[in-house]
């Protein structure tokens, strides 16, 4: 029954039936009172936006700013002295302390490639400290790049892993450890998946973010298989004492929520000649990196002569990180047994 | 309905208007507990976990002088400041009488000598009986680790810091004695650097199913030996 | 132009008339949609941490719910294929609906996304870089569109017209039926192959992603529609056919036997495999180390699903109590297989192992049901105007007609 209870009997031809009659004062009064209300309670529903971060809300050059692959020289200049301005101004940092932003570019003949040691590996996970520290990633809550697993001897199989092994010492002898990273692979489903084109593959094989254009719908998270990709799912927290001011717009400046963010090989290293920062600290030197291209160079050198495995390789996503394993391993506390010729083993 | 002239002395209660009255309420009582946040959000972030400062340290497990020195007493002498007092002795293997302190755990290389020049004791001795100077300890562990040189002199063990490119900068490879202990070479075992402690992790403290365990081929067709259980022990 | 602003006004002015159970009905879905846009505003202001979604597990109610309700939005067409493609005229009349619905979905499911994003205010970046044809997200931002565009040119088109008194033109809408068809299976496809096309994740990664929405789809969509035309008959002038409803029965049924039995074929596959890529079906099904939040969700759903479909197989079913019973359980047991069912347990364990559990929080809630209480009110809305306009109680005033009224204002006061 959709009849209105007023004046029920509205002789008007074409009125619509149960329409509001002509607008009575009453009426008129009524519909006042409920706008009112609603109004109300649409602001309140809009009240906590009063304790919205004015940083939070994107200035005029950022809201107009273009895809980085589109921005002129003078754009990217313009870019990267806002985000300096910006960065001094969220940490409150002295006038004494450098921010330096950059935009280093990909060096010519130069393909980066990864390979990690697995008989040398001891899973401190002081990678995952430093990498923390040098790409200004939050700590509350906490976002690293790298992930340790702890793995049963004999297996490969992930489901058997450990992330959140904590003995007194290590290495476990009944384990091996596998870190994990973005592998910056040759055929990257994240690339692939996004719909905004916030993140590419670099000449130099590096999968970068363009911070200022993600939308943050999280389908590359969803779509790497090595688990890679990091979202800000609150604003990033980092310690201004703790801050890395050498920055780079594609790989370290720190973020705003709602973005992706991943390990970019230290680009702002990288592309300068530097040893990424996980390199730099591995106690046991399980870390190699440098420009496959280059035969000389090290990782050259290991896809020669070791032997060399890629993770989930069926996935076909073609990796730029390689596992290698040589001689011995993480096993010194036995004793080497001395084998006698004509003893039987 | 009642003639609008009527009732306008009294206020109008028809039911148009109380439902509008009711519904008006409402909304304001909405409004009200909207305003004084009353569904407020409580973060759920821990607080950050504390990283120790060796954990982001680039400095090596060892630092050592590369100079032929010890140390006494808080004061440092060179070998030779004793070493030249007394004459070699021809024999060898005999227990050590000073430098007791040192312990040989070597594998099977068990010989002060094999590695300490017998006139020299500033210097290392080669294949040859030459002299190895202190500060090129790689050449001295060549001598016996001839796969692990060869690999380290292609950057491929041991540590590089600095730079990749050496157009940009130094390439530091590190010498074996930064992270080896020549008297006990195998690498220390060492607590590991704070886990993973991301947002709204859960309990993770390991729930060993033993579906999983079985689900490994190398641990079900494993049998403890004894050996595996005095590592246990150690590692207790 | 002036007649259409008037059909415009015309159906604002209608939609806050009505009895005290409509006033009612309306009154609970504003509080329930302002309640969700407070949630919201919190996520704005403190960003996605408000929801129960991680880095392990980054899509949770908002994708289930959006998956779902592709999946009601793409069933609409279940009622214009019998009508336009078979001449099956019991529809006939109740075709509209399903149009109505599908907009008022499509619009829940465009809301679901932009909730859903971590910076909304860029979601414009999608019209400067448009990653297509290789994201899948690209495909559904244009399906999603296209469809709700298509089904607001058909209603409006037959309603405007009924509004106007005239005749509808065919070649206006009966070509953007056919379109409506084709596209209404392309967008529940496309949804699906967002989550299909990802190697990383074994549990989607299988070809019966697809088939299963469609079916389940065109299970839970004709079966709430079965649920709303009982309301609107009950509640308005509107005729609706014993007919219309033993039809729609007729679709809701076959399409549970078709997914129930699609779903036997991926219980058989996951678990006789038996493999390491069929973690995450053992997690959902029952639990993977201990850790086992989802098991009776889904088990719920199975029970419900097998239970709607063995109601429906019954003649007795052809009594509105038992359809109805049946209608609510498939509707209920769908959203929980397809929306936590399938979203969730793809994200456990992680691509490295780790299992680290979703649930959603309060906040998450709370958007979730300001979203359904803002496309019912939508819906609510839209019949409230449909059905007079067409019936020919609401009629644009012509000329005279203008000048009658402005008399009769005139000797009443």
């Amino acid at each position: 029954m959709s009849a209105a209870d007023n004046t029920p009997n509205n002789p008007t031809h074409g009125a619509p039936a149960g329409a509001a009659p002509e607008p009575s004062r009453r009426g008129f009064l009524r519909m006042g009172v409920n706008a009112v209300a609603g109004a109300a309670a649409l602001a309140a529903a809009l009240s906590p936006l009063r304790d919205l971060d004015p940083d939070d809300a994107p200035s005029l050059e950022e809201f107009f700013q273009k895809h980085y692959k589109e921005m002129s020289a003078e754009e990217k200049q313009a870019a990267l002295a806002r985000i300096a301005e910006q960065v001094r101004r969220r940490f409150k940092l002295p006038a004494d302390r450098a921010v330096n932003v950059q935009d280093p570019p990909p060096m010519d003949g130069v393909e980066f490639v990864y390979a990690l040691n697995v008989s040398r590996c001891i899973g401190c996970r002081k990678c995952v400290h430093a990498c923390a520290k040098e790409n200004n990633t939050s700590r509350s809550p906490e976002i690293q790049y790298i992930r340790v697993l702890q793995m049963q001897k004999g297996s490969i199989d992930v489901e058997t892993s450990e992330h959140h092994y904590d003995p007194i010492k290590i290495p476990d002898h009944q384990a091996y450890y596998l870190p994990v990273q973005c592998h910056q692979c040759a055929k990257p489903p994240c690339v692939k998946v996004c719909p905004t084109e916030a993140t590419w593959q670099e000449p130099d094989g590096i999968t970068v973010i363009d911070y200022d254009w993600c939308i943050g719908c999280r389908y590359c998270e969803a779509a790497c298989p090595y688990w890679a990709r990091r979202f800000n799912f609150g604003k990033p927290q980092i310690p201004a004492d703790e801050l890395n001011l050498d920055m780079a717009y594609l790989s370290n400046r720190p973020r705003s929520k709602g973005v992706m963010e991943k390990c970019t090989f230290c680009l702002h290293r990288t592309r300068r000649g530097r040893m990424p920062a996980c390199v730099e600290v591995c106690p046991t030197g399980s870390r190699k990196f440098g420009n496959v291209l280059d035969p000389d160079s090290e990782v050259a050198y290991i896809l020669r002569h070791k032997r060399v495995f890629v993770f989930k390789e069926e996935v076909g996503t073609l990796p730029r990180f390689f596992y290698y394993f040589d001689e011995r391993g993480s096993r010194y506390h036995e004793p080497i047994e001395v084998f006698e010729p004509g003893e039987s083993t | 309905m009642d003639k609008p002239g009527h009732r306008l002395t009294l206020l109008p209660v028809d039911r148009g208007t109380v439902r509008a009255v009711i519904v008006s309420l409402v909304l304001f009582a909405l409004a009200g507990m909207l305003w004084a946040d009353l569904w407020r959000f409580t973060s759920p972030v821990e607080p950050r976990t504390r990283v120790p400062a060796w954990a982001t340290d680039i400095a090596t497990v060892r630092q050592p002088s590369l100079r032929p020195e010890i140390e006494i007493v808080g004061f440092t002498y060179r070998c030779s400041t004793c070493h030249r007092l007394f004459p070699p002795r021809p024999t060898t293997g005999r227990t050590l009488t000073q430098h007791r302190d040192i312990v040989l755990k070597h594998g099977i290389n068990d010989r002060c000598l094999n590695c300490h020049h017998p006139e020299n004791r500033e210097a290392f001795v080669d294949d040859k009986g030459s002299e190895i100077s202190y500060d090129q300890p790689q050449l001295l562990c060549a001598k016996c680790h001839g796969p692990v040189y060869r690999d380290w002199t292609h950057g491929v063990h041991g540590r590089t810091n600095g730079y990749w490119d050496a157009a940009f900068g130094p390439v530091e490879r590190k010498l074996c004695t930064a992270c080896h202990d020549p008297h006990v070479p195998p690498f220390p075992p060492m607590r590991p650097a704070p886990g993973p402690n991301t947002l709204r992790m859960g309990d993770q403290r390991r729930f060993h199913a033993r579906h999983e365990e079985q689900e490994n081929p190398l641990l079900i067709y494993q049998r403890p030996t004894s050996r595996d259980e005095l590592d246990e022990k150690e590692h207790e | 132009m002036r007649r259409y602003f008037a059909f415009l006004w015309d159906c604002a002015r209608l939609s806050f008339v009505g009895d005290w159970r409509y006033h009612g009905w309306m009154t609970v879905l504003t509080l329930i949609t302002l309640v969700g846009v407070y949630a919201y505003c919190h996520q704005l202001v403190y960003g996605l941490v408000t929801t129960g979604m991680t880095d392990q597990v980054s899509w949770g109610a908002y994708i289930a719910n959006f998956t779902y309700l592709v999946g009601l939005a793409a069933a609409a067409a279940m009622l214009v294929i019998p009508v336009y493609v078979y001449r099956n005229m019991h529809l006939h009349d109740v075709v509209i609906f399903g149009e109505l619905l599908a907009i008022a979905v499509i619009i829940m499911c465009l809301l679901f996304v932009m909730v859903d994003l971590g910076r909304p205010d860029r979601f414009l970046h999608l019209l400067q870089r448009f990653n297509f044809p290789m994201s899948m997200l690209t495909w559904d931002v244009i399906a999603l569109n296209g469809y709700l565009l298509l089904n607001l040119h058909i209603c409006g088109y037959l309603v405007y017209m009924a509004y106007c008194g005239r005749e509808p033109s065919k070649v206006f809408y009966v070509p953007f039926v056919f379109v409506a068809i084709v596209w209404a299976v392309s967008i529940h496809t496309v949804t699906a192959f967002l989550y299909v096309g990802l190697g990383g994740r074994p549990f989607w990664n299988s070809a019966i992603i697809a088939p299963r929405f469609l079916a389940s789809a065109f299970a839970a969509g004709p079966a709430l529609i079965i649920l709303t035309l009982q309301i609107v008959r009950r509640c308005t002038s509107h005729r609706v056919r014993d007919d219309a409803l033993l039809t729609l029965r007729r679709i809701v049924q076959v399409a549970m036997l078709i997914n129930m039995f699609l779903l036997g074929c991926e219980l058989f596959t996951e678990f006789y495999t038996d493999s390491a890529h069929t973690a995450s079906a053992r997690y959902l099904y029952f639990g993977l180390s201990g850790r086992g939040a989802l098991v009776p969700w889904i088990w719920t759903a199975i029970v419900f699903d097998s239970l709607a479909m063995i109601i429906l197989l019954l003649p007795a079913s052809r009594g509105l109590t038992l359809l109805n019973l049946a209608c609510v359980l498939a509707i209920v047991g769908i959203w929980i297989e397809k929306g936590m069912g399938l979203i969730v347990p793809a994200f456990v364990p992680t691509p490295l192992g780790e299992i680290v559990e979703y649930m959603p929080t309060w906040h998450e809630i709370m958007v979730c049901l300001g979203i359904w209480a803002f496309g019912l009110l939508l819906y609510t809305i839209m019949v409230r105007i449909t059905i007079p306009v067409l019936s020919g109680q609401v009629r644009a005033r012509g000329r005279h007609d203008q000048n009658e009224l402005k008399a009769a204002h005139a000797t009443r006061t």
